[in-house]
């Protein structure tokens, strides 16, 4: 069968073994009860044939329950019938002129046992009905009503429906814990499944990628295409967890937050497993990487290379943005300072001195290098 | 190259052909080709290739098992990895478990028979991704509590340097012109860091052997 029990099922078969304990002790305390007062019994052998129904009752429960395919109304309505005969024979059992005010009826505590198994398998409603028919053949038995009476009819009362109510509970969080585990699995399956396509998507971008530029004339230009949309699902597979929104003080993945940055022409590169950083790190790293490329862009060609590395050091996380360009002329910043256009440049620098780091320029005839550096310690 | 005996493995029929038809140009000889990892194993011992093309997703065993497997059985066996999608945890696994060279699907002809030609040879073909993983991995090495008989493996000052170039995307001869070294040295610092981190890795493999009771057969470096 492919069909799965339901866990509900489960937490019944738990609670039913766990009642298979009681009954046994409720069996044994039934014994003591009767065996001490001995010798006011006048019926011992209707005495003994009732334990030897009770014991048979408690083994064959113990077993018939833990199936919850057998956990139908007619063994609870036969249980209950057996309980309430066993305390009618209460009556005929001692010597005349015996108190039954005060006296155990000769299940005792064993028809609690009862009463919770009701409770377990058909709720507070069915807690609570056997408890009143339990209770009246307790009352049935006695010629006054006792406080003593009243104290175990009050309890019967109590606990039958609070057996039901706490089982409901039970099952409810038993469901929920249930539907949650699927949920992630099927979370997990989806996410294997998504690997798999995802595999299959790029490897065709990538054979477009190369078979176009090889073809060349219009072709080259799907080639283009297919290799662009290829460098963003890349970056997106390989940034594993979804960013979190931006918030100051939630930790975000700075590699995940770079790879998608890369295009056809940069190329990312961050040490394995993620790069977890202060919100506001990350958001304003992620800016001025952005900004850095930019600068590439506009400075070196649209098409320029550029490389990004990240770097997780003890002490400070390392940002360097690489082009190939021409490298800044020589005087061009000062210049541009001494007219007043503060520019890109101060910009990056005033980005990082706010988040505590610092920003090094490094610019030749191979190139200009950004080193962008914020340490860890005040974060 | 005339004469270096590859497999490719890859399950994608039209990458497999188009790979197996660049090689064949290009004076290799495709002496098997291979649909999951599966195949590769039953094929490689027949084989007996001196460099493995292989795509890290196929149907299993997995493209960092057959890595494994295939440098186990032939430590000579030269392995570069070819991946769509390039994902950090399996290409490192896969350079942790023997592989030489890493190149992702995108690369042209060109950049993919150059790097096979240079992987062939024994050198290491990085990109400057997997010189930013590789980095990584060194410095979570580092940072983790220290194993009571062995430190963890570390890279020399100018190994960092070198992998750091890498990283942001200089080539073996730019980085050989800024360090003023040659470009063997430059070479021989890229391959020792792999080295280094097979090794790390070959130990822990044994290490976890005895541990849990396999180490029945004799376990030869």
């Amino acid at each position: 069968m492919s069909t799965r029990e339901p866990v509900t099922w489960a937490v019944e078969t738990t609670l039913f073994r766990g009642l298979a304990v009681l009954r046994l002790v409720m069996l044994g305390f039934a014994v003591v009860v009767t065996a001490v007062k001995w010798d006011r019994i006048d019926e011992p052998g209707l005495v003994v044939g009732a334990w030897v129904a009770m014991a048979a009752w408690t083994g064959f429960a113990a077993w018939w329950y833990d199936a919850p395919q057998r956990r139908t109304a007619v063994p609870f309505v036969v249980e209950l019938a057996l309980a309430v005969v066993l305390m009618r024979l209460t009556t005929v059992i001692h010597e005349p002129g015996h108190d039954l005010s005060t006296s155990a009826t000769l299940p005792s505590f064993w028809v609690a046992a009862v009463v919770l198994g009701w409770g377990i398998r058909w709720g507070w409603l069915g807690g609570l009905a056997s408890a009143v028919v339990v209770s009246l053949a307790d009352l049935a038995v006695r010629p006054d009503v006792t406080q003593y009476a009243l104290g175990n009819v009050f309890l019967l009362l109590l606990g039958g429906p609070l057996m039901g109510w706490c089982t409901r509970e039970l099952k409810q969080m038993a469901e929920a814990r249930d539907r949650a585990e699927r949920i992630a699995a099927a979370a997990a399956e989806r996410q294997r499944l998504a690997r798999v396509v995802h595999d299959g998507v790029l490897q065709v971008l990538a054979l477009v990628q190369r078979r176009g530029a090889e073809i060349g004339g219009e072709t080259a230009e799907l080639a283009r295409l297919a290799g662009e949309q290829e460098v963003s699902l890349r970056a997106f597979v390989q940034s594993d967890a979804p960013d979190a929104p931006d918030a100051p003080d939630r930790a975000v993945d700075l590699a995940a937050r770079l790879s998608s940055l890369g295009t056809a022409t940069v190329t990312v590169s961050t040490p394995p497993g993620g790069v977890p950083v202060p919100g506001r790190v990350g958001a304003e790293l992620g800016a001025v990487v952005g900004a850095c490329l930019d600068n590439v862009r506009v400075h070196v060609g649209e098409q320029a290379p550029a490389w990004v590395l990240l770097e997780e050091l003890p002490d400070a996380w390392v940002v360097t943005v690489r082009d190939a360009g021409a490298g800044i002329p020589e005087g061009r910043l000062a210049e541009a300072e001494a007219q007043g256009r503060l520019g890109v440049t101060s910009s990056i620098r005033g980005r990082m001195n706010d988040l505590g780091g610092a920003a090094h320029l490094t610019t030749g005839p191979e190139g200009t290098e950004w080193e962008l550096t914020v340490p860890r310690g005040g974060w | 190259m005339s004469g270096v005996r590859v497999m490719v493995v890859d399950d994608h029929p039209m990458w497999r052909e188009a790979v197996e038809r660049d090689l064949t140009a290009a004076g290799f000889e495709v002496v098997a080709t291979a649909a999951d990892g599966r195949e590769a194993l039953a094929r490689f011992p027949a084989a007996r290739p001196q460099l493995v093309v292989l795509d890290l997703q196929i149907p299993a065993p997995h493209g960092v098992e057959v890595t494994a497997e295939v440098v186990r059985a032939d430590p000579s066996v030269r392995v570069l990895i070819l991946s769509a999608s390039g994902e950090q945890d399996d290409v490192l696994a896969a350079v942790k478990a023997g592989a030489t060279g890493y190149l992702v699907k995108s690369a042209s002809r060109e950049e993919l028979l150059e790097a096979c030609r240079r992987v062939a040879v024994g050198d290491t073909v990085f990109t400057p991704g997997l010189a930013g993983l590789v980095l990584g991995e060194y410095r979570r090495l580092s940072g983790e509590p220290p194993e009571s008989d062995r430190e963890a493996p570390r890279l020399t000052e100018r190994e960092t340097e070198v992998l750091r170039l890498v990283a942001k995307g200089l080539t073996a001869r730019q980085i050989a012109d800024r360090l003023v070294l040659s470009h063997r040295t430059v070479q021989n610092h890229v391959q020792n860091t792999l080295r280094k981190l097979q090794l790390h890795n070959r130990v822990q493999l044994v290490r976890y052997a005895i541990e849990q009771g396999l180490d029945e057969e004799p376990v030869d470096g």
